[in-house]
């Protein structure tokens, strides 16, 4: 019989407590792992600094509110800036040069709770014409990394009532290659009833996977998207006031925000005609008046700066647009708002273990207390003090192995619902099970732990007078 | 194993501050293969005697030398006395102090476990087999009568064929025809592995059956000693 399966015995006859320290030790050690993973991961996947693009522009105000909103899908748009803006991202010669590539987006609108999204083919890395641009002259979403259409489908076409849709939204929303649907006004509140515009669009194509937001989006064309009443006649409503009153181009309320009501649609004038084979074409009054939720702006240049500087700096000069570097405002954003919650979450963690780790050094104590005899005999049969005290810390190391073990998997578990829970709500899924050496070391910390907790009980047993407890017994 | 005990002393602090002598035995020898009783009733210092010839307690004075080899075990460091003991000397205790969460075989095999050598498994289920337990091996001790756990507590002094079985009223807790039983088998195992056997004892009839009978009382010449410990 050796060390090994006597501890194992010793372990076994106290089951009981056994288990409910080594769940204590799980607990603490599954709440920190998982910290450390969302962490980690949420770093990766929040502040991810590799973007296609550098520069996302969009109404001035909370860049976050901007970044979280065209990058993720979460949060409410904050509003529009006028599609002049992003035309001169491709033919003023402020903005030209330092502009590779300029993809406009508008937002607003859903279907089946999912975000649609307006915007052309060269963000799919496509040519207006539908044919694929060439390598290097390809829109990434990600460096090296552009969207890829599922055959048999094709890209959306700009000017027609046609969609994309990102590869979940066949299971989220139901829609697949050849469907036809429609969209509805902002995002209905459940209760609500939903205003669902007139116009039907038709899947065109479906993404392959890219782990991104885009996975649940519903890409539409841009000149669509103006056909829809409430974006055309909003527009050119604002635009008609803007002219009355002499103002600069403003920035709009999030569309988001409008009101979702029933219209009379019978009173709806059309803002679009139809050619015979299906191609928009948006009246002047729109056409005027179209607007942009953001644009995308893969800048020339080394892709990190002077290009990018330059042009944010000259983005901010014009009234109520501003632009962002998406990486620096989600490292701001975790710098500034989750990096300290996080800490003390974790150190809320720690401190759990570490009381779990007392939990070990009590349980053992009162143990050995019991064992007192247990022990003398053991001695008596040959055993030194110091093969004692072997025996006893090493059943709190094991003790603490088996929770620091169980703790680890279990906390990669709840990264992994965190996980579903973030591919559920914004489409974008996190590496649970990938393994970092700080919690391997984190565990390894746990075992030492528990080790020195069983040295109080185990010098307790070391000092055990055998003669006295042989004879007691 | 010949067992050679020259001026033996221990003494204990008694809690007024006193010094109790339990032990001062002048010489005492025993044999290679020996069976030895020592005749005592309680009080007479027997178990003090039995833990200092195991190294369990360390004697205030004298030696216990084993022979061949002329080991002196009060000369030993603690731990060094541990692993002798284990290896050289068996022990049965007037309750069987087996450990309960272990089965039968588990505890013979514990008994192997402080020795440095691999258990020798097969040697501890003849054990068991020779004491009348082959049937009852992974019974624990609570599923055992009491003379079946003195059973199992013999076989476990015997695990690894040690030169010295130190027997500490073995029979004490048992009925006349289970005494009988277990001493015969202690005698028998200690014949076929040629160990020399102390047995420790009140009863007369019990010791009479050994080859030597010593009178405790006329061994150990121990006297209380008025004084104060914390002085010594």
């Amino acid at each position: 019989m050796n060390l090994f399966e006597l501890i194992l015995k010793q372990i076994r006859q106290r089951a009981l407590s056994t288990v409910l320290t080594v769940f204590s030790i799980t607990l603490g050690v599954a709440l920190a792992i998982s910290i450390l993973v969302l962490q980690r991961e949420g770093k990766n996947l929040f502040g991810q600094t590799e973007f296609g693009y550098e520069v996302i522009a969009g109404v001035k105000g909370s860049g976050l509110q901007l970044v979280t909103n065209t990058i993720y899908r979460i949060d409410r748009s904050p509003g529009n800036v006028p599609y002049s803006v992003y035309e001169r991202m491709t033919t003023d010669p402020v903005f030209k040069p330092d502009v590779r590539f300029a993809i406009p987006q508008c937002v607003g609108d859903s279907y089946q709770g999912l975000p649609i999204v307006g915007t052309t083919p060269q963000y799919f890395g496509y040519n207006p014409d539908g044919t694929r641009a060439a390598d290097g002259k390809r829109f990434e979403y990600r460096p090296g990394q552009s969207f890829e259409i599922v055959a048999p489908g094709k890209v959306l076409t700009e000017n027609r009532f046609e969609a994309v849709v990102g590869c979940d939204v066949p299971k989220l929303g139901k829609l697949k290659l050849g469907n036809q649907f429609q969209a509805t006004h902002g995002f209905p509140i459940p209760g609500m009833t939903p205003d669902v515009h007139d116009e039907k669009w038709t899947v065109v194509g479906v993404l392959a996977p890219t782990h991104t937001a885009a996975d649940r989006c519903v890409y539409i064309g841009l000149t669509s998207f103006y056909t829809i009443f409430e974006h055309g006649e909003a527009e050119v409503q604002r635009e008609q006031q803007r002219q009355a009153v002499g103002a600069l181009p403003p920035a709009t309320a999030p569309v988001e925000a409008h009101e979702v009501h029933d219209h009379d649609h019978e009173h709806e004038e059309r803002h679009y005609d139809l050619t015979p084979d299906g191609t928009i074409v948006l009246h002047d009054e729109v056409l005027r008046a179209r607007e942009v939720s953001a644009i995308l702006i893969k800048t020339r240049g080394d892709g990190g700066g002077l290009n990018t500087l330059r042009l944010i700096s000259n983005l901010n000069m014009i009234n109520d647009v501003m632009g962002v570097n998406p990486a620096t405002v989600m490292r701001e954003f975790f710098a500034n708002f989750l990096d300290a919650p996080i800490m003390l979450l974790l150190a809320i963690a720690v401190l759990v273990t570490v009381i779990a780790a007392l939990g070990i050094m009590t349980t053992i104590y009162n143990s050995v207390s019991a064992r007192m005899r247990e022990i003398a005999i053991l001695r008596a049969l040959g055993a030194t003090r110091v093969r004692i005290l072997i025996l006893i810390s090493t059943e709190a190391a094991l003790v603490g192995l088996l929770g620091g073990v169980i703790g680890f998997f279990i906390g990669h578990g709840l990264a992994g619902i965190g996980s579903v829970y973030m591919k559920q709500t914004f489409g974008q899924t996190i590496g649970w099970y990938r393994v970092a050496d700080v919690e391997l070391l984190f565990v390894a910390g746990v075992v030492v732990l528990s080790f020195i907790a069983g040295l109080v009980p185990a010098l307790k047993a070391y000092r055990t007078p055998v003669s006295a407890n042989l004879v007691a017994a | 194993m010949a067992l050679i005990l020259e001026q033996l002393k221990k003494s204990y602090p008694a809690p007024d501050g006193s010094v109790v002598s339990v032990l001062d035995v002048e010489r005492f020898e025993i044999a290679d293969g020996e069976q030895v009783a020592l005749l005592g009733g309680s009080g007479t210092g027997k178990t003090t005697l039995l833990h200092a010839i195991a190294g369990i307690v360390t004697p205030d004075s004298g030696h216990v030398a084993f022979q061949p080899g002329n080991v002196d075990v009060t000369a030993l460091s603690e731990a060094a006395r541990d692993v002798f003991r284990g290896k050289h000397i068996g022990y049965i205790f007037q309750t069987h102090h087996l450990l309960p969460g272990f089965t039968a075989l588990e505890n013979v095999l514990l008994g192997m476990s402080f020795t440095g050598r691999s258990p020798d498994r097969a040697w501890a289920k003849r054990l068991l087999v020779e004491v009348g337990l082959g049937n009852r091996l992974d019974y624990r001790p609570a599923k055992l009568s009491v003379g079946q756990q003195q059973r199992v507590a013999v076989a476990r002094a015997l695990a690894n064929r040690p030169q010295l079985v130190l027997a500490d009223e073995p029979t004490g807790a048992l009925d006349p025809t289970t005494a009988q039983q277990v001493l015969d088998l202690i005698r028998q195992l200690c014949r076929e592995v040629n160990a020399s056997l102390i047995l420790v004892t009140h009863d007369m009839s019990i010791a009479q059956q050994l080859s030597r009978v010593v009178r405790l009382d006329e061994l150990n010449k121990r006297r209380q000693e008025i004084g104060d410990s914390r002085q010594e």
